[in-house]
């Protein structure tokens, strides 16, 4: 190379530098103010999201590479439903070990969302000076300020550490591609797993017991109730002072305890799999293999997940015409925003609904308040997840945004417990993969839980090509618009009713739309219902 | 130690440049003392990798105008971006990260940072990177590779 191709820049100039990193693109939340209370809500995705485009024609694996990059910070989930939709279109074989490596690599990625959200997006917001007049604001400026509070940067720092399991058996984190049809490629010894375990128990010692629970993990998931959440928080100063006490106590103080209920009904697609009773994935065979549960709940009953009574909806989206598909049938066939917004759409994200059985096509929050209602549901096998926390919560104090960070803070808890078994469980000496026969045709469904929610793929094979390649995101749930009846998405139903102490400055939209934890860069637009001038615009960490 | 971490989106055509000049350096090979790390589009963890490294080689694309395939060579300081407060943790990019890092790690940040940028032919959806950018990913891992130490391959 020659010397003075590269040039040496000294003085400042404007130079856009990228790093392109969500496809999605930025999502804004417009909503109507009348009288201090939210009455309508539009959720806008603004950009196009074109990965199924790029997909189609490539070879089948190529899922494995590209849905990992759809997202900067959930990429192993996405790799996870991207391998197990191969697993089951080329009906592998896949050795109990790499089950358990990629339910290690599934889990390990959710534990390090929670802190990384906890202190970077949402806390945050908690420190907001409008609550300066509550007793503990003080107390809690002094933990999760940013960049300042004590516990912040325990919070970020410690966030790494899961993701280094991740990387002891897939390579890297993020964008990862470890896991193929058929198993893993990592060839574990037991070094790594001990390394693994040490780091496990880092993370416990210092964040999740010390800091967030003020309790032992078991102590605290003793509690099944509500009744039992408020006792153990009046049990001893360490439950009321831990991250978690502080967080109910100020949350009920601060009213996060009285709004963004959401639809109340819940999806959960289930995640992690027994490792001997999916070893021949299918499509048919996946549920009875969960170790946490799929279902959906309607706010009165449960109903077992089928993956073909999903569908998207594209009237208020900006793809060609209107129409509910499957994604086996799905097209992506996006027009001019302009032109669409003539036909009344506002969005690019699709509207995905649950054809329920005698009710028809409706709207489910998905996340982890989702999946720790569906884990409430009574029948589990005695080797899967039942934990009926959740279901009690809202029932009793019914759905909230306090309710919803309190599940996924909750899942921590678990999540590690899980860990650690399956990292007992791993026999070294036994198979990490079985090389597969690629089949030129076929179909497979593959799904697992991010840390925000259900996400699945739907792939279509023909003449050894991708035919048809559909991802559907939690964020595609939940920031989903309206459908072609014209009923909303669930953080559009979350909004409404919301009381704005101050609608030049609502922040209370800012909770509800970090409480989803969407996968795009979120701002609230608040517009007064009759004049409809602009009050405010918000973006969520922006102080 | 050295590391060199490769941002960057695949999904955007010449915006994978940065990973796949780590694919390349692996390919390659690289000098004992030179970590890599394809940084992807996940901002925050880029500051996870630098930690006790003596020097971090970020390398992106970037928009300015010029010819497409120039290299551009900059001081990390020249783009750290703070203050941080203003940030989403979901758009989060590498030039947070610096700033990031810099808070973090505090006397673990690397005492050298330097900044590669190629200047991109093609930003549209897709996969894949221009022959110009292409071929100005062989000129940077030879060049670094020559700075490092390494085996520069006959091109």
């Amino acid at each position: 190379m020659k010397k003075q191709e590269v040039i040496s820049k000294s003085k400042k100039k404007e130079i856009k530098v990228h790093s392109l990193g969500r496809v999605e693109g930025d999502l804004d939340v417009k909503v109507t103010i009348e009288d201090g209370v939210v009455v309508d809500a539009w959720t806008e995705a603004t950009m196009f999201r074109g990965f199924e485009m790029i997909l189609k024609g490539k070879d089948p694996q190529a899922g494995l590479i590209v849905t990992p990059r759809i997202c900067g910070i959930c990429g192993g989930s996405h790799l996870t439903k991207a391998v197990y939709a191969l697993d089951t279109a080329w009906n592998t074989e896949v050795p109990p070990n790499a089950t358990l490596i990629r339910n290690i690599g599934q889990a390990v990625e959710t534990l390090q969302s929670i802190p990384r959200w906890f202190y970077a997006l949402f806390a945050i917001g908690l420190t907001h000076q409008n609550y300066a007049s509550s007793r503990l604001y003080d107390e809690v400026v002094r933990r999760w300020a940013p960049f300042e509070g004590e516990h912040y940067e325990i919070g970020v720092t410690v966030s790494a550490k899961p993701v280094e399991i991740y990387a002891i058996f897939g390579g890297q984190w993020p964008h990862s591609s470890f896991m193929v049809p058929g198993g893993v490629v990592s060839a574990p010894t037991l070094s790594d797993v001990t390394r693994s375990i040490s780091i496990l128990e880092y993370f416990r010692e210092n964040w999740l017991e010390k800091i967030l629970l003020g309790s032992s993990i078991e102590r605290w998931l003793e509690n099944k109730t509500w009744e039992d959440v408020l006792a153990w928080l009046d049990e001893k100063p360490e439950h009321r002072n831990s991250a978690l006490g502080l967080f109910i106590r100020y949350s009920m103080e601060i009213g996060l305890a009285k709004y963004g209920a959401g639809p109340g009904r819940y999806l959960a697609v289930g995640n992690f799999f027994h490792s001997q009773k999916y070893r021949y994935p299918t499509i048919e065979g996946r549920n009875a293999a969960l170790f946490a549960r799929s279902g959906v709940f309607d706010g009165e009953e449960y109903h077992d997940f089928d993956q073909s009574r999903i569908r998207e909806d594209h009237t208020h989206s900006f793809y060609r015409g209107s129409g509910s598909l499957h994604p086996f049938e799905g097209v992506t066939d996006p027009i001019d925003p302009v032109e669409g917004q003539k036909e009344g759409k506002y969005t690019f994200a699709k509207a995905p609904r649950y054809d329920l059985p005698g009710v028809g096509e409706i709207s489910l929050e998905v996340g982890p308040l989702a999946r720790q209602v569906i884990a409430g549901r009574p029948g589990a096998e005695e080797w899967q997840d039942y934990d009926p926390l959740f279901l009690n919560i809202i029932k009793e104090v019914g759905p909230n945004a306090l309710v919803r960070v309190l599940a996924r803070l909750h899942e921590a808890a678990k999540y590690y417990l899980r860990v650690r078994e399956w990292l007992k469980q791993i026999d070294l000496n036994e198979k990490f993969y079985i090389k597969p026969t690629e089949l030129p045709e076929g179909r497979g469904f593959g799904a697992t839980e991010a840390a925000r929610g259900a996400l699945a793929d739907w792939i279509e094979i023909k003449d050894g090509k991708i035919e048809n390649y559909q991802v559907v995101t939690p964020t595609a749930w939940n920031i989903s618009p309206r459908d072609r009846f014209g009923k909303r998405g669930p953080i559009e139903t979350a909004m409404i009713g919301v009381p704005i102490r101050d609608p030049e400055n609502p922040v209370e939209l800012a909770h509800i739309a970090q409480s989803y934890d969407s996968c795009l860069v979120c701002t609230v637009h608040a517009y007064d219902a009759k004049s409809h001038k602009e009050l405010a615009k918000y973006e969520v960490v922006k102080f | 130690m050295t590391v060199i971490i490769g941002c960057g989106n695949l999904l955007r055509s010449d915006d994978g440049a940065g990973p796949m000049l780590i694919r390349k350096l692996w390919e390659l090979g690289v000098p004992p003392g030179v970590r890599l790390a394809d940084g992807g589009t996940a901002g925050m963890d880029v500051a996870f990798q630098i930690g006790d490294a003596e020097e971090l080689i970020l390398v992106d694309v970037c928009e300015t105008g010029a010819e497409p395939g120039t290299i551009y060579e900059l001081p990390g300081e020249e783009v750290e971006t703070p203050p941080l407060k203003d940030v989403n943790l979901h758009d989060f990019r590498w030039d947070n990260a610096i700033a990031l890092g810099r808070w973090l790690l505090k006397s673990r940040f690397p005492k050298k940072v330097t900044v590669f940028l190629i200047e991109a032919e093609n930003l549209s959806h897709g996969f894949g990177l221009s022959s110009t950018v292409e071929a100005a990913i062989e000129r940077l891992a030879n060049e670094l590779l020559q700075r490092l130490g390494g085996i520069v391959s006959e091109t």
